[in-house]
């Protein structure tokens, strides 16, 4: 595999100076350092971590899931600028960190409640009462599946088997199990978790989540690279967040031959460092 | 309960010692297989008597493991162990508890397995709702790295064998062999076109195993027992022992570990404690949310893989899902048909688009718009979209389905004839 290398050499796209990211907008960058900005805080302390999980693997790109789970577990869900700092450490385009974390249902790319209740809605909790206790769990909550209370404390989806079924009906809050559902038993745990009194500790939570988290389909017409950047009709290239990041990884990939001229007029005139061909 | 058909091997201690804690595990003879397998035998010596157990694998497809091993080029210089605990089969809940309860024998067989193949890393995948077994695991493997199993150089011999835990992150499809390894390399978790198969192209293009949890459990008690008294237990192309899965309508839902050969009939009502008081036995899922429907004929079919296979199902990932007659068959249907809409990846036509349409005309159904041709049509769909696919997921819509609405097709058409209340599922 072409990244094979950089996980044995350990090359990272340098730093580049005169980057086009201007403080506060969305999108993170390796190059720029915004002063009290809390996510570049966090990235900067997760980096040894970041680096120990990558070094696990004989490929780069592995790292991915992994480092979604880190950044999730410290912002509550996969903020643009998580998803442009894992681009950045797996060398992998934004699209393809894009494309990968939404294959996966507890890859949150909306910011989710302090507390995710996952009630199970498969065969062995369904003949054990699931129906009657998620009909329930809705109505005392007041929201629907995949929907996030107006105060943005609880979260409920209704799930596929958690492999619990020897104690349907069941179900994960934060992803601790919680077995043998009754209508008392979700009252109380309602209850605890609006009182601040539950044992299960609350996920983090950086963003006030919406109603859903639920991502509607990408129709297309945006161009590659990913949601929620700078511009999304010019998504991907040079000019803003991402498209800085993937222009260093198609760089350092060596990878230059496949891009567009248009770009790579674009870029060349941004970066007059560059020969005509593309090389430095 | 007669103890006698329960024959606890990797469930042996679990709720009394806390085998979690590797001193725990090691006075239980723990890694001493390990440092046999390493120091006094070939790896070739430690095929063998996996091969002479007929060990067959313990998560769905019930494939010879030591044949599953015979694939991998012999020259090849890289290999990989990769250990399949993305359990997230329906009725399937025997890995999450070894996970849970006894790490240790996981890493011990994942380790000897390693070293049978050749394999100098090994990667552990598991199930990202799993998240407190993942920490078990986590601290188990740094338990195992302090004592010096894992790690340059093993018992002194030289002998390098690393060890990954991956977490996934919510995809049943990461169950599929195939899947697993894209997810494990960071992508989509969608399965790939075999051939070639992961024995000569796997995880990073090279030669690869996968196999389950339970499977590479047995290894050590195979090797400390030697393979005659796992390949004697039960029938013979199909022995050993196995974790089975029993939940749904039962008095005592659990994992009762017995011989292959065991009836359905004993696992339900001598393990688990029969059906609840004053109902009666409509029919069982033998083998997890793929497996066709058994009925009451079938209650003394032997429970192994080709008896169940020859009734007309499968023994699956061993979980078994029984029904009393307070079982509403349609939406019991529904549930796993929705199920697998839910979760193919998308890759295929038949499934992605079978399976939603199978799922609209059961949910029509449900809520009492449905029309008489429905039966036809679902019945149809099911079977037109079975073996079109990459994987055996859209395979895995038709049994169940097509088993209850032939032998409850009653319950399919009351719904069609009288609406039933309101669906709140």
């Amino acid at each position: 595999m072409s990244t094979q290398t950089d996980a044995a050499t350990g090359v990272h796209p340098g730093p580049v100076s005169g980057s086009a990211l201007a403080d506060g907008q969305s999108g993170w960058s390796p190059h720029v350092q915004r002063a009290g900005n809390p996510f570049d805080k966090l990235h900067a302390s997760l980096v040894p971590e970041i680096e120990r999980i990558i070094a696990q693997y004989e490929d780069r790109r592995s790292g991915l899931i992994p480092l979604a789970h880190l950044f999730q577990e410290h912002e509550g869900y996969l903020s643009p600028n998580a998803v442009a700092a894992i681009a950045y450490h797996v060398h992998e385009s934004l699209a393809t960190v894009e494309s990968t974390i939404s294959f996966y249902t507890l890859l949150f790319r909306k910011p989710v409640g302090k507390y995710m209740i996952q009630v199970c809605r498969n065969l062995s909790c369904l003949l054990n009462g699931a129906e009657d206790i998620m009909a329930y769990a809705r109505r005392q909550l007041g929201i629907g599946h995949l929907e996030t209370t107006d105060d943005g404390l609880i979260s409920y989806e209704e799930v596929e088997c958690l492999a619990a079924c020897d104690r349907a009906p069941c179900a994960q809050v934060n992803l601790e199990f919680v077995y043998d559902l009754t209508r008392e038993s979700v009252d109380a745990m309602i209850a605890a978790i609006r009182a601040g009194t539950y044992e299960i500790k609350p996920l983090a939570q950086t963003v006030k989540p919406g109603r859903t988290w639920k991502v509607e389909q990408d129709t297309g017409r945006k161009s590659a690279g990913g949601m929620n950047v700078s511009d999304p009709n010019n998504a991907g290239g040079i000019g803003d967040a991402s498209g800085i990041v993937m222009f260093d990884l198609i760089v350092g990939k060596a990878k230059y031959e496949t891009r567009s001229t248009e770009r790579l007029v674009h870029e060349t005139q941004l970066r007059p460092e560059l020969s005509e061909n593309g090389h430095h | 309960m007669p103890t006698d058909l329960i024959t606890p091997v990797l469930t042996k201690g679990i709720g009394e010692l806390n085998l979690r804690d590797i001193k725990v595990y090691q006075e239980q003879g723990g890694y001493e297989q390990l440092r046999r397998a390493i120091v006094e035998l070939s790896p070739k010596e430690v095929a063998d008597i996996c091969n002479g157990s007929n060990l067959r694998g313990r998560g769905g497809a019930g494939f010879p493991t030591g044949r599953k091993w015979s694939f991998l080029p012999k020259d090849a210089k890289t290999r990989y162990m990769v250990c399949n605990c993305d359990e997230a089969e329906p009725g399937t809940f025997k890995d999450h508890m070894l996970l849970e309860e006894t790490p240790h024998q996981i890493i011990e067989g994942i380790l000897i397995g390693a070293y049978a193949i050749g394999c100098e890393h090994a990667y552990i995948y598991i199930r990202g709702e799993f998240k407190r077994g993942y920490e078990i695991m986590r601290d188990a493997v740094a338990q195992a790295r302090d004592a010096g199993f894992l790690g340059d150089n093993i018992f002194g011999t030289g002998k390098r064998l690393e060890f990954t835990i991956h977490r996934g992150a919510g995809a049943y499809i990461c169950g599929e062999e195939t899947g697993l390894l894209n997810s494990l390399e960071g992508k989509r978790g969608e399965p790939r076109l075999k051939p070639p198969f992961p024995a000569i192209k796997g995880l990073y293009g090279e030669p690869t195993v996968v196999n389950n949890v339970e499977t590479l459990a047995y290894l050590p008690y195979i090797m400390r027992n030697g393979p005659e008294w796992f390949a004697n237990v039960g029938p013979q192309r199909s022995p050993g022992y196995k974790v089975v899965s029993i939940s749904g309508h039962v008095a005592k839902p659990g994992n009762y570990e017995v011989a292959l050969g065991t009836t359905i009939r004993q696992l339900i009502y001598d393990c688990a404690g029969g059906l609840r008081p004053g109902r009666k036995f409509m029919g069982v899922q033998p083998g997890g949310g793929s497996s066709a429907c058994l009925f009451e004929e079938h209650l003394d079919v032997s429970y192994d893989f080709d008896s169940v296979t020859k009734a007309g199902s499968m023994l699956g990932s061993g979980a078994m899902v029984v029904f009393d007659d307070t079982t509403d068959f349609v939406k019991a249907a529904y549930a796993l048909i929705r199920f697998f809409s839910h979760e193919s990846c998308g890759q295929c036509t038949p499934c992605r688009e079978g399976g939603h349409w199978i799922q609209k005309t059961l949910e029509r159904i449900l809520d009492g718009r449905g029309v008489d041709s429905d039966i036809d049509v679902i019945k149809s769909a099911a079977h037109q979209l079975t073996g079109l696919n990459l994987c055996a997921l859209g395979d895995s819509i038709e049994p169940f389905l097509a088993s209850v609405i032939t032998r409850y097709e009653d319950q399919f058409r009351a719904y069609i004839k009288k609406p039933a209340e309101k669906v709140a599922v």
